[in-house]
């Protein structure tokens, strides 16, 4: 099981990449991230998820926090998610305050 | 069948293995059976030990995603609502049928269905002042077909099981 998280952050942009499997294992490392880019300024938050293979409740608890630390004004999209993935996030809906959009 | 995890030495060493009694080890790669330390970093063999099961049972994609998430869920519940960061094991087996298949949970924390922890999303509630607690207990009791609990000498056993269609 492997998973890998990198921040990008290009003028108020920033782009968090996951790969692999997001659990309760690795989800801090995701919080750090976020972090980082709540703590940059950026106005919004692409996270893109095309090659994340796995999201559990935990994974659905960092979207939680990226919005509290994000902030209300700032987008966060999720980008590119696959069937599954996009399902439970749907399931939980949070999809009624992020955007699920397709890769 | 519950493990007495008692006889087990106390300590980070102790061993977490099934002992005398357990499900036997059959011939072939997966073992029917694993005890796994109750932390989060440990919870990679728990993943594999059910990908493997549905693996072998033809589960398709979705299936088998269903089952592992489930399985994540409830194990991650034990560790984190059972035990609560005392030391402990999760026993782990798991078994194929002809119309299902099942993976069991066999732990010594406190007495605790996690169906008592089972909030369903709060849709109309900004995503921000959601109470995330309990999301992962809905995910696992949505995933699954079907869910069992129950209290056993003292112990908590959890069975999922994920229907099998169409795979011979």
């Amino acid at each position: 099981m492997s998973f890998d998280a990198t921040l990008n952050l290009t003028g108020e942009v920033a782009t968090i990449e996951l790969k692999g499997e997001l659990d309760a294992s690795t989800a801090p490392r995701f919080h750090d991230l976020i972090e980082d880019a709540a703590g940059a300024g950026a106005l919004r938050l692409d996270i893109h998820v095309s090659r994340l293979s796995y999201l559990s409740s935990a994974g659905l608890r960092s979207l939680v926090f990226a919005r509290q630390k994000m902030g209300d004004e700032v987008r966060i999209s999720v980008v590119g998610a696959t069937e599954p993935v996009s399902r439970t996030i749907r399931l939980a809906g949070f999809d009624h305050s992020i955007d699920l959009i397709d890769a | 069948m519950a493990i007495d995890f008692s006889t087990a030495p106390a300590g980070p060493v102790a061993p977490c293995a099934p002992g005398p009694g357990d499900p036997a080890e059959p011939a072939g790669p997966v073992p029917a059976a694993i005890g796994v330390p109750a932390e989060l970093g440990e919870l990679d063999r728990i993943a594999r030990f059910t990908l493997d099961l549905g693996r072998r049972a033809g589960l398709p994609p979705a299936e088998l995603y269903r089952l592992r998430l489930a399985a994540d869920e409830l194990a991650t519940n034990i560790v984190m609502h059972g035990y609560r960061g005392t030391p402990g094991c999760i026993l782990v087996d798991g078994g194929i049928e002809p119309g299902r298949v099942w993976i069991r949970f066999t732990d010594d924390a406190p007495a605790f269905d996690p169906r008592q922890g089972l909030r369903a999303p709060e849709l109309d509630v900004p995503l921000a002042d959601r109470k995330v607690g309990g999301l992962g207990v809905f995910l696992a009791l949505t995933a699954v077909d079907t869910f069992d609990y129950a209290l056993v000498a003292g112990r908590n056993v959890c069975t999922l099981a994920i229907a099998r269609h169409d795979n011979g």
